[in-house]
């Protein structure tokens, strides 16, 4: 609990108006997208740098939790306070410092929406790559804090390739930046990227510069159908190992296109086994030379069906159909559990197969939705929470799936992040010495353990 | 109300992006997610009864933006009525909103005060209306009472034809005028029945109709909107026009026509099967007037079968030439619209009053960058809520006065009061329903 005392002090550095002690107000803050909850004792909301050193500087005193929120959209509970303590909610620190296409970046503060910094830069012609699918949502903060990927971060790569710079407040309240307004600097560690990805366990970022890119002259995008599953993952690995780097390939299932004709009707052919939805983009002449390799790749894969987005309508079109996937499963059942697992590309069909056999061990439904081209896979299996028996099959069929990941050197999470779904799972995948090194880290950062504690380190 | 205990919110947090007041408090518990949460915590006993609470599921403008991007299906419409109900049993409303629920729940009563609010804005000192404020609005930019309610004054005005079509006879159909246009718009009510004779109908306007109930339902009295809601149901049975078909029952406001599509059917538990089976009956007849106009004009030419509407009537009908002067220039007149949130959300229709202004020959139609966003209005939102509501309202006055229109075109007569009510007048924008831009 927090003494009246040093609720005075915080009260002092925001305001009456950016403090939240009411149980109602408290309780809508114990939770995000994952399904665990836990209570803070008091919410605060920042606005400036300057005012999260002076909490960092009362809470290091006293030795209370910390935990960094921003939309609470993470699906691994990055954002639940599990220790209770105080949830610094970054959603009114939001502004857009600074945009400047010429030299390629943009300057801005962790509360402003991933959608927002796209809307700045259309104007100027260009955009920062990283789409998580909460990506009208979802803050800069958190995307940064969970190193965020999205299906085009296949050719673009994910949030920490994004970063040239960053403001940290640590756990003492002192103030830290690295990196800076250039593309090449390699000025001392670069420390960025220690910080994107620890998931609010080392420091608290106040501002970050991002590195932004031209919106190129040509998009294609087509969707493909196959009867056979294998040959549907092998063309993704085909394309891949011919060199052309698609902005996006997408993988859905048959049970997958089904459940989206059942409620849809986006006329998906429903005996296909398989179906991809690939992008590319880039200079027109390159795009019609590439469009033709896959092409050529894609029958020899035996494709059943090529159909080409003619207008930027059809090819929303296709888009809605990978889209709409996830809700179409999540009103199957009461609860859907989304997975998040990664293997290498060519492991893509082995990983799909193994999936659909654990799952069908344990009576349950399931859909195979993939960030192909990466090999990061969303199996989806609806089930029902309530039904104390499925949902134990749910967890046995997961801690199967993480292991069948493992197995084909895979690893436990490609773009949902560990929080507090899958640290039972780290030893999996990193030796004693490995974890240890991780804690080492953060005890000399964060020596009392008070930024967003039991999490994965 | 099925749907909704079916499904458990994923806490996903889609809703985010497209809440109204999430979007301007940026607070968690201005959420639609909170709000789900909350009732869940209270069901289960986590979480008492407070006025905190009801303060938080009350901040909602039910635009039910939520319901349609919620990607689980939930309903959260009627988990907020519902919720609303308990919360305003536990700890009352404020007198002027409990007034409002017992003036709407009786015909009589609402034509009593209307008639007194009208006596009302004669007898005001000036000061008094220069200087109050009703929520966010000035009271002097409140709309004034129509001199005799619509429904009385086109009985008495067309009585000798009634609402006979204009020529040819393509059927019956039946208008539910809504409490706004009975006693503030009247032209959008005399707009809407010259076009449907003009198209060939016959107008049939039910004597009993009453209010629809939404207010009721919104702020907790289920008990009040369900004498309404059974008036209503009575007087518009189709089946009880034996002699001829309905081929249609209109509305110009989308909250009543979302209160009869959704609502009504949605409470079918609560009635006799009798009763249910009309209000299915009803629901799937209601159709707001601009998806009506489109869906009966010639879509190859629509601006053709447009301009046909008008030069029929005017050889009959003076009266809306007449109010509007903007008919005498002979350049293009420059308007833009505002989408309300039940036109998109509930009845599901959005882009039709948009495409009738499109192809419109006399018309400039200029596409405010947030025309499909919320205005703040939400019913009494803009009363109980104002600082939250003036914010959204001004960002919405900013982005229409930069498209240069004249005139500003929005079915719903909440967000007309809302718009209109924070407009100054060297803004030089008059809003009206789109509705009367046909015949002009």
């Amino acid at each position: 609990m927090i003494g009246s005392k040093t609720k005075e002090l915080l009260k002092k550095i925001v305001g009456r108006e950016r403090l939240l002690d009411q149980p109602a107000e408290l309780l809508s803050y114990s939770y995000d997208a994952y399904h665990e909850e836990a209570m803070p004792d008091l919410v605060l909301f920042p606005e400036t740098c300057e005012e999260v050193s002076g909490i960092m500087k009362i809470c290091s005193a006293d030795k209370i939790p910390v935990t960094a929120r921003g939309a609470g959209t993470s699906v691994c509970g990055a954002s639940i306070p599990a220790k209770h303590g105080i949830v610094l909610c970054f959603s009114k620190m939001n502004k857009i410092v600074e945009i400047n296409t010429k030299d390629r970046y943009v300057i801005v503060e962790p509360g402003v929406i991933n959608i927002d910094i796209q809307k700045a830069l259309e104007p100027f012609g260009f955009f920062y790559p990283p789409d998580p699918g909460s990506m009208n949502v979802s803050t800069i903060g958190g995307n940064v804090a969970q190193n965020a990927g999205g299906p085009r971060c296949l050719k673009y790569g994910v949030t920490v390739d994004y970063i040239l710079g960053m403001q940290v407040v640590l756990a003492s309240g002192k103030i830290v930046n690295f990196g800076s307004t250039n593309v090449k600097d390699v000025t001392g560690y670069r420390l960025s990227s220690l910080f994107c990805g620890s998931e609010g366990t080392l420091g608290l970022v106040t501002r970050i510069i991002l590195r932004v890119v031209p919106v190129p002259e040509t998009i294609k995008t087509i969707l493909v159908t196959f009867d056979d599953l294998d040959n549907t993952a092998k063309s993704v690995s085909d394309i891949i190992g011919a060199g052309i780097l698609p902005v996006a390939m997408e993988l859905l299932d048959r049970a997958t296109i089904n459940a989206i004709e059942d409620s849809a009707r986006l006329g998906l052919p429903r005996e296909a086994e398989g179906s991809l939805v690939i992008e590319i983009d880039g200079v027109k002449e390159a795009c019609e030379k590439e469009i033709k390799k896959i092409y050529k790749k894609l029958e020899a894969n035996n494709a059943v069906s090529i159909q080409e987005a003619k207008t930027p309508k059809e090819r929303e079109k296709l888009w809605t159909a990978r889209r709409s996937a996830y809700g179409v499963f999540a009103k199957l059942a009461p609860d859907l559990l989304s997975e998040d697992v990664t293997v290498p590309v060519s492991k893509v069909p082995a990983m799909i197969r193994k999936t659909v056999e654990i799952t069908k061990k344990y009576g349950l439904k399931v859909g195979i939705l993939a960030h192909a081209g990466d090999g990061n896979m969303h199996p989806m299996i609806p089930a029902d929470r309530n039904n104390i028996e499925q949902w134990e099959n749910v967890e046995k069929a997961l801690v199967e799936i993480v292991q069948a990941a493992i197995d084909l050197n895979g690893t436990l999470s490609g773009e949902h992040g560990i929080g507090l779904a899958k640290t039972r799972f780290l030893p999996l995948v990193m030796s004693k010495d490995d974890i240890e090194f991780m804690s080492v880290i953060k005890k000399a950062v964060d020596p009392d353990g008070i930024l967003n504690p039991g999490k994965f380190v | 109300m099925k749907s909704s205990t079916l499904q458990n919110c994923s806490k996903c947090g889609l809703c985010l992006s497209v809440c109204p007041t999430y979007k301007v408090a940026l607070l968690e518990h201005a959420s639609p997610r909170a709000r789900l949460q909350l009732i869940k915590y209270y069901e289960n006993s986590e979480l008492i009864s407070s006025s905190g609470l009801k303060e938080i599921i009350s901040k909602c403008l039910m635009c039910g933006a939520c319901a349609a991007i919620c990607p689980s299906g939930i309903n959260h419409y009627s988990k907020f009525m519902e919720m609303r109900t308990k919360m305003a049993e536990d700890h009352g409303e404020k007198i002027a909103i409990k007034s409002l629920v017992y003036l709407l729940s009786s015909e009589f009563r609402i034509r009593f005060a209307a008639g007194f609010a009208k006596l009302g804005q004669r007898i005001t000192p000036q000061i008094i209306f220069e200087k109050y404020d009703l929520g966010n609005i000035p009271l002097k930019r409140f709309p004034k009472l129509n001199k005799k309610p619509f429904r009385q004054a086109v009985a008495e005005t067309s009585r000798s034809e009634a609402g006979e079509p204009e020529k040819g006879n393509r059927g019956n159909v039946l208008y539910f005028t809504g409490c706004a246009t009975n006693y503030l718009f009247d032209k959008t009510g005399f707009a809407t029945v010259n076009i449907l004779k003009s198209m060939g109908y016959k107008v049939i306007i039910p004597e009993k109709q009453t209010c629809c109930g939404i207010p009721m339902l919104f702020h907790g009295a289920k008990d009040k909107a369900k004498k309404n809601i059974l008036t209503n149901i009575k007087c518009l049975n189709p089946d009880s026009f034996n002699q001829d078909t309905v081929k249609a029952i209109i509305v110009d406001c989308p909250t009543c026509g979302s209160a009869l599509k959704n609502e009504y059917p949605a409470l079918q538990d609560d009635f006799s099967p009798e009763t249910a089976e009309a209000a299915s009956k009803i629901s799937s007849k209601v159709i707001d007037i601009m998806s009506f106009i489109l869906q009966e004009s010639d879509s190859t030419n629509l601006a053709q079968s447009l301009e046909n509407l008008k030069s029929d009537n005017l050889k009959h009908d003076s009266r809306v030439n007449q109010t509007n002067p903007e008919n005498i220039e002979p350049q293009k007149i420059k308007v833009t619209y505002h989408l309300p949130c039940h036109l998109k959300n509930s009845l599901q229709s959005p882009g039709n009053s948009e495409t009738i202004l499109k192809n419109m020959p006399r018309l400039d139609y200029i596409r405010a960058v947030d025309a499909d966003e919320c205005c703040g209005g939400g019913g009494t939102f803009f009363y109980e809520y104002p600082e939250i509501s003036k914010k959204m309202v001004k960002v919405k006055i900013i982005n229409a006065k930069k498209t240069g229109a004249r005139i500003w075109l929005t079915d719903c007569p909440v967000c007309r009061i809302n718009l209109s009510g924070n407009l100054k007048e060297s803004d030089k924008l008059t809003v009206k329903h789109p509705v009367e831009m046909i015949q002009l």
